[in-house]
């Protein structure tokens, strides 16, 4: 078995497993929400990294999958506790539909522009939600009936989920980076004019790379609404988890298959941890941007990109080193 | 016959800014024609807008016998017109290969198929070779010198199998070396039956090479004919000198 696949059986054996080990249940909330971010970050990584559109908006899709759950079963039963699994797919597609229009308009802008006009669709979602009150409750909020998990290990039902969909996004992303999809959203990246100019389908590749990445975001949405059994306007469309899917997958490497899952590691373990030692106060915060300056200031592009960079230039050195200087040149 | 490329009467204005005035040229098929004049003549204007970058004001554009004028790059690109551009452009990220890969088109289906499969390795490997870009073909462009940066942008061109070529400025910037190599290939392409117009500020290189000659002064040509028949027209040398 080659390196790359190995590497990701290994990830995602142990992971796996870990649950069965008896952890506490502060440690399996935490991998449930370093799970979620993980999914997410991936996720944004399609758009933000490989496409080069930096969308700030991506919560509104996480607001409407977890509203999506809410709102269905106010009229659905649940029995076993897994139904509101088994309808992610469709919420996941719901958001494509509802993306689809939206990223078609969207995408007529590039860079900074296209972030600024994503943040609209952020708060345009947290206005519906606060005013359709009928629907959304508004201010109140809504709740989802509790799952009739055993109260024993509460939390595994969603890490195995959340899982599956990591395994998703990550095997979406690889197969991107494998596939002339990739090669595309890289000419996209780089030169999109060029690239539109020598018959790359940019628009095409482009609405692709959006619709997979709101879906995922989207079915993360609703898995997050159904473990916190109660959701409000203002947590479902956090700009705080825009922020977060972007800190992640720059401080991880954009446009790798690692990086945002390792940055989401790193960062909402951090942020955990910070806001369990340093207590009630704030100064998590402090520590948590800390972490991110720091990195950041050392491998500016990101972990892994900075770590692949350092590994081929020595290799490099190497080859040069060997090479006998040619004929007629002075050593 | 009809010529291979007809631009008949173009305008583009940026603003108040009058770029090409009433211009008009024809390329004849299999020639090498060269788009000489002095800086803001309108030159590289009249390349954006018969590639489809730009879009003209008014006037008319036929390639090939199809009218073209309204055509989007990507159009005419599979109708066989290609061109370089000024500053070189390359996409970084992508290694040398895929740069020429990414350039020969594929369709939808081919897609989701592998990013460079062998049939796109075999098709990019005679370019690689012609242009000697052998040691580098695993690297990203983006380590790669402004001159071979020109040759790959010129091989990816060929990619896609054109029947004319435009090249902006193709030795601006490089060494008299791998001006050679250049001229080398042009020649080369020439014979192969490809057409070229070539936007050039080296008087040597177009007068080596390139028969017709059009002169572009102020947004519209003041002169077509042979090297020579350029060299002593007195509007051109009008033009370069000023009164």
């Amino acid at each position: 078995m080659r390196a790359g696949p190995l590497r990701a059986a290994v990830f995602f054996v142990v992971l796996a497993a870990l649950p069965g080990f008896g952890l506490a249940h502060w440690l399996l909330t935490m991998l449930v929400f370093t799970l979620m971010f993980a999914v997410m970050s991936s996720a944004w990584n399609l758009l933000g990294g490989f496409a080069g559109y930096p969308s700030l908006g991506h919560v509104a899709f996480f607001g409407i999958g977890a509203y999506a759950v809410v709102l269905w079963f106010q009229h659905h039963d649940i029995t076993t506790g897994y139904e509101p699994f088994l309808l992610l797919p469709l919420i996941g597609l719901g958001a494509v539909l509802v993306g689809l229009p939206i990223g078609a308009i969207a995408m007529r802008t590039r860079a900074d522009v296209f972030a600024i006009v994503t943040i609209t669709l952020l708060f345009v979602g947290q206005t519906l939600a606060f005013n359709l009150r009928d629907l959304t409750g508004g201010a109140q909020g809504a709740s989802v009936v509790p799952a009739p998990f055993p109260a024993d290990g509460y939390e595994i039902p969603f890490y195995d989920v959340l899982l599956v969909l990591l395994a998703v996004s990550m095997g979406l992303t690889w197969a991107t980076m494998r596939s002339k999809v990739g090669l595309s959203l890289a000419a996209v990246r780089a030169d999109e004019e060029k690239a539109a100019g020598i018959g790359v389908r940019v628009q095409t590749v482009k609405l692709l790379a959006f619709c997979v990445s709101v879906g995922l975001t989207a079915m993360v949405g609703a898995v997050w609404a159904y473990y916190e059994g109660f959701i409000y306007p203002q947590f479902a469309f956090d700009p705080l988890i825009s922020v977060a899917m972007v800190l992640m997958t720059f401080l991880g490497g954009r446009a790798t298959l690692w990086g945002p899952v390792l940055g989401a590691f790193i960062l909402e373990l951090a942020q955990q941890y910070f806001a369990y030692s340093l207590g009630a106060s704030q100064f998590y915060l402090i520590a948590y941007a800390l972490v991110f300056l720091v990195v950041i200031l050392l491998m500016p592009r990101g972990i892994l990109p900075s770590i692949q960079d350092r590994r081929w230039r020595r290799g490099r050195r190497r080859i040069v080193d060997a090479r006998p200087p040619a004929a007629g040149h002075l050593p | 016959m009809t010529a291979l490329l007809e631009v008949d009467g173009v305008s583009r204005s940026f603003g108040p800014v009058p770029a090409l005035r009433n211009a008009s040229l024809t390329v004849e098929r299999n020639s090498i024609t060269a788009l000489i004049g002095p800086n803001g003549s309108g030159k590289t204007t009249m390349f954006n807008v018969i590639t489809g970058y730009l879009r003209a004001d008014s006037g008319r554009i036929r390639f090939d016998g199809h009218d073209v004028t309204a055509a989007r790059p990507a159009a005419l690109c599979r109708r066989g017109l290609s061109r370089t551009f000024q500053q070189a452009r390359v996409f970084e990220q992508l290694t040398v290969e895929e740069n020429l890969v990414i350039a020969g088109g594929f369709s939808l289906a081919q897609l989701f198929g592998r990013r460079v499969n062998r049939r796109d390795r075999h098709r990019a490997a005679e370019l690689i070779d012609e242009f000697h870009l052998g040691d580098v073909a695993d690297l990203p462009a983006s380590g790669l010198s402004y001159g071979q940066r020109k040759l790959l942008e010129f091989a990816a061109v060929l990619m896609s199998s054109p029947t004319l070529v435009l090249l902006d400025e193709p030795t601006a910037g490089v060494n008299p070396v791998l001006m050679e190599t250049m001229e080398h290939h042009i020649r080369r392409l020439h014979s192969t039956g490809i057409t070229f117009l070539v936007v050039e500020h080296d008087m040597t290189f177009v007068m080596r090479l390139c028969d017709p000659v059009v002169v572009l002064d102020q947004g519209r040509e003041i002169f077509t004919g042979s090297p020579d028949a350029v060299r002593e027209n007195p509007a051109v040398l009008d033009a370069y000198l000023g009164a």
